[in-house]
């Protein structure tokens, strides 16, 4: 008996020592990310969904969507706590808050960096993003908390370029002048978490800035891994070594981790629209017949039932939905086949067309390609595909050496930037103002320019609607389906917000990210 | 020997001047920018002309030929076009894990390998030597990433023995040894499934041959014949195995890496080839060929010392 006593009170000695002092939840997270590496931590290069993810948790911008939002409606203050307008929308004053820190000993926060980091992020020669800061006249400090803009010519949404978004990150001039090209791996922003170590290959590592405006964040640590095996990556989601993982835009992958416990996968927008680009200069698709007959020939909702309920959705216009100025109602054209047939023989190809393209290995877009081979093959077009890695894949269609490009992508959501840059003439690539107007579009320029004049949101958004009507008439592009960003958390993880939509293509950490 | 390891040593010169050269053209003749791989799809031609002649790559292929060949030379292999590192210090922070795991892979693969072999030999034909060939067979046939995510599921989902992300704790050598069982083993069961075969088949001849006979007559026995007379000669072909199969290892080292998210030169190559990195890709190539090199010299070398003839 006494013998049982003492194994009994060492057993439970054991176990208090075992046990922590306090249930205390935990403040370390895991991310899997499916990455080699990470690119580029200077926001203004920072262009991968694994660098823009990351870059929204380091930087602030003047203002922000509303955390787990992508609505302009909702954007509201962040490094600027006011700012007021002129009557034409082309001189803006921003009144920054007082007392915002950057990371680690590179002081306050002044109108001295703002105007830095946008005059950075107008300059092609430091920012993937300048095409965007076009029409900034002038950015001048008034004092040290104010920074006064002025526009050359108006544009859709200057807030929307000062969010914090691409090239609307505020970095600290100190430390770009310190580090010089070095600052892409020693990153300083004001945002909650700031970057401590990066390993090549294997992880970054960020720490909670006490010095946040907006509070101490919750979280402590943030370890952003790199875990390229898919099979890897969700094994060790599945193990507990992560907690929050970048998904795949996969039903069957949706329905296999919904149904581990612990688990919560993230559904969000923005939807990439994934557009068939046709060229429309080159043949056989300079003969609008031979368009036609592949937008008769494409079934979007086959499409989406391919790719899955949960993460695709048809596209309904040249544009992804949601975007101010998009429209469901642009006349794109039903599945046809026999009509696809008709317009193939009209065109001078009665016994079919065999039409050589480029793309990329990537496994969901090469995928979602032999879908739509698939259907265009019943037409009897058939298409080509010559697979290259993505690299080569996007070196090669700004070359113009695929006359038809599937190109999926997401933008700032407001109709013009996405119409600019995929079918305004000036974009064409091979120009020097190219972006990614793979089809040579140019019959939507007038309406595309006039919107951007405009101030009048009614009449805006009537010629953006206009625009697209032109550009499907013209069937610069046949929209496919969209496709949205799925990642994936365990149950004990609170983002602090409703996720709705994150223009990073991650969820964004706040200081009000913890685990429960 | 010396003189032996310096005429291997200046044979390798020319090999790595011709590889240099070969480098050099084959990361620019794939396709692919690295400054759109680096600013990606909204970047304008004046941002990416920019970005290219920040990295250089704007000059005549001849002048960064001789640049990157007269670097290489004094042994700068330059700084990554991507993280700005220089690729010496991603080397020396990737190579020690790809060693240390090509070692433990050979060692596996050598131990279960020879005694494997041996043993099916004398047993030819008998269910140990049927049982050995099939399962030969099938460590041959498994791609490291499957039997390395079987691996993952069986002991770290399923018996919670080791973790699945396999990167070790700096620094804390039982954490390293403790993350490089499940890579090592993966690709050691390759090795060992090679090295079977051929131990297996080499020993059969050696043990066909007159001196094994004459060694059996005299009434040496039967430990003797098998391990000094029979394996001792039988290992020629088995070392050459080895040595050539080093190179597929430090290859296979590639998928090991990723699958089991280790450090490693393979992680770095593969990271580097996504992203055009031209600067870390040639030099990871330069230091791929100086390790192949390396452990043909340590092969024939091992000739030598197994096979006095060979030194002559």
């Amino acid at each position: 008996m006494t013998l049982r006593i003492t194994l009994s009170a060492a057993l439970a000695a054991a176990t208090l020592v075992a046990m922590p002092a306090s249930a205390a939840p935990k403040t370390d997270l895991k991310v899997g990310m499916a990455a080699q590496d990470v690119g580029q931590l200077d926001p203004h290069r920072a262009v991968s969904t694994i660098d823009r993810t990351v870059v929204a948790w380091i930087y602030n911008g003047l203002v922000r969507f509303k955390p787990g939002t992508m609505d302009p409606k909702q954007i509201e203050p962040d490094l600027a706590e006011k700012w007021d307008s002129s009557s034409d929308k082309l001189d803006w004053t921003f009144h920054l808050r007082h007392g915002v820190k950057f990371h680690g000993d590179f002081g306050d926060l002044t109108a001295d960096d703002v105007v830095f980091s946008l005059k950075r992020a107008s300059d092609a020669k430091t920012s993937a993003f300048s095409a965007d800061f076009a029409a900034f006249k002038t950015i001048e400090a008034t004092d040290p908390y104010t920074v006064h803009i002025v526009l050359a010519r108006q544009v859709p949404s200057l807030l929307g370029l000062l969010t914090n978004y691409s090239g609307g990150y505020i970095v600290s001039r100190k430390a770009v002048e310190k580090y010089g090209a070095d600052f892409t791996r020693n990153p300083v922003g004001t945002g909650p978490f700031a970057f401590v170590s990066d390993t090549p290959n294997q992880s970054l590592e960020l720490a909670a800035f006490d010095g946040y405006f907006r509070g101490k964040p919750k979280l402590e640590h943030v370890s952003y891994r790199y875990i390229p095996s898919d099979s890897s990556r969700d094994l060790a989601f599945q193990n507990g070594e992560i907690d929050l993982i970048y998904g795949k835009q996969d039903q069957a992958w949706i329905n296999r981790i919904r149904a581990l416990p612990n688990s919560v996968v993230d559904v969000f927008e923005p939807g990439e629209l994934a557009n068939l680009n046709l060229n429309i200069t080159a043949k056989p698709l300079d003969d609008i017949r031979v368009r036609q007959a592949i937008a008769y020939a494409v079934n979007r909702p086959e499409l989406v039932k391919w790719q899955g309920a949960d993460t695709a959705r048809p596209g309904q216009s040249v544009i992804p939905a949601g975007y101010l100025g998009s429209s469901n109602d642009v006349g794109l054209v039903n599945t046809d086949i026999a009509k696809a047939k008709a317009l193939l023989k009209e065109a001078g190809y009665p016994d079919g067309v065999t039409i050589k393209i480029i793309h990329t290995q990537l496994p969901q877009m090469l995928g979602s390609m032999q879908v739509v081979q698939a259907q265009l093959r019943k037409a009897g077009i058939n298409l080509d595909i010559q697979v290259v890695d993505h690299a080569t894949f996007h070196q090669q269609i700004r070359k113009d050496l695929s006359p038809i490009v599937y190109y999926a992508a997401a933008r700032f959501p407001v109709a013009d930037i996405y119409l600019t840059q995929f079918f305004h003439s000036a974009s064409i690539v091979g120009k020097p103002t190219a972006v990614t107007n793979f089809s040579h579009c140019d019959v939507a320029d007038k309406e595309i320019d006039a919107a951007k004049a405009e101030t009048d949101t009614e009449k805006q958004v009537a010629l953006w609607v206009e625009a697209q009507k032109k550009i499907v008439a013209a069937v610069c592009a046949v929209p496919l389906a969209e496709a949205l960003q799925i990642w994936a958390h365990r149950t004990d993880l609170d983002y602090g917000y409703d996720l709705k939509a994150s223009l990073s293509l991650g969820p964004l950490l706040t200081e009000a990210t913890h685990f429960k | 020997m010396i003189v032996f390891v310096v005429r291997r040593l200046l044979t390798s010169i020319p090999t790595l001047l011709a590889v240099l050269t070969l480098v050099f053209l084959l990361v620019r003749v794939v396709p692919g920018d690295p400054a759109i791989a680096i600013l990606g799809d909204r970047a304008t031609p004046e941002t990416l002309a920019a970005l290219r002649a920040e990295l250089g790559l704007d000059r005549w292929i001849g002048t960064q030929y001789f640049e990157f060949l007269g670097h290489a030379l004094r042994g700068d292999l330059g700084t990554s076009m991507v993280t700005h590192r220089a690729v010496w210090t991603e080397i020396a922070e990737a190579l020690p894990h790809t060693i240390v795991l090509t070692l433990a892979a050979m060692a596996i693969g050598c131990l279960i390998g020879i005694p494997s072999g041996v043993w099916a030999a004398l047993h030819r034909n008998g269910t140990i030597d049927v049982l050995t060939r099939l399962l030969s067979l099938l460590g041959l046939s498994f791609p490291v990433f499957v039997s390395g995510i079987f691996l993952l599921i069986v002991f770290a989902l399923q018996l919670h023995l080791f973790p699945v992300i396999g990167n070790p704790r700096p620094g804390d050598w039982v954490d390293g040894l403790h993350k490089l069982v499940l890579p090592a083993i993966t690709l050691g069961i390759v090795m060992a499934a090679y090295v079977v075969r051929v131990t297996r088949s080499s020993m059969l001849q050696v043990l066909g041959e007159d001196y094994i006979r004459t060694a059996r007559a005299k009434g040496v026995s039967r430990r003797g014949i098998i391990w000094r007379h029979g394996l001792g000669n039988a290992l020629i072909p088995v070392v050459t195995v080895v040595g050539l199969y080093v190179g597929i290892l430090i290859g296979n080292s590639v998928l090991t890496e990723i699958v089991f998210n280790r450090p490693g030169l393979g992680k770095v190559i593969v990271s580097a080839l996504t992203q055009r990195d031209y600067t870390m890709l040639q030099g990871m190539m330069v230091i791929y060929c100086f390790l192949i090199v390396i452990v043909n010299l340590i092969t024939d070398i091992s000739y030598g010392l197994i096979d006095p003839r060979v030194k002559q």
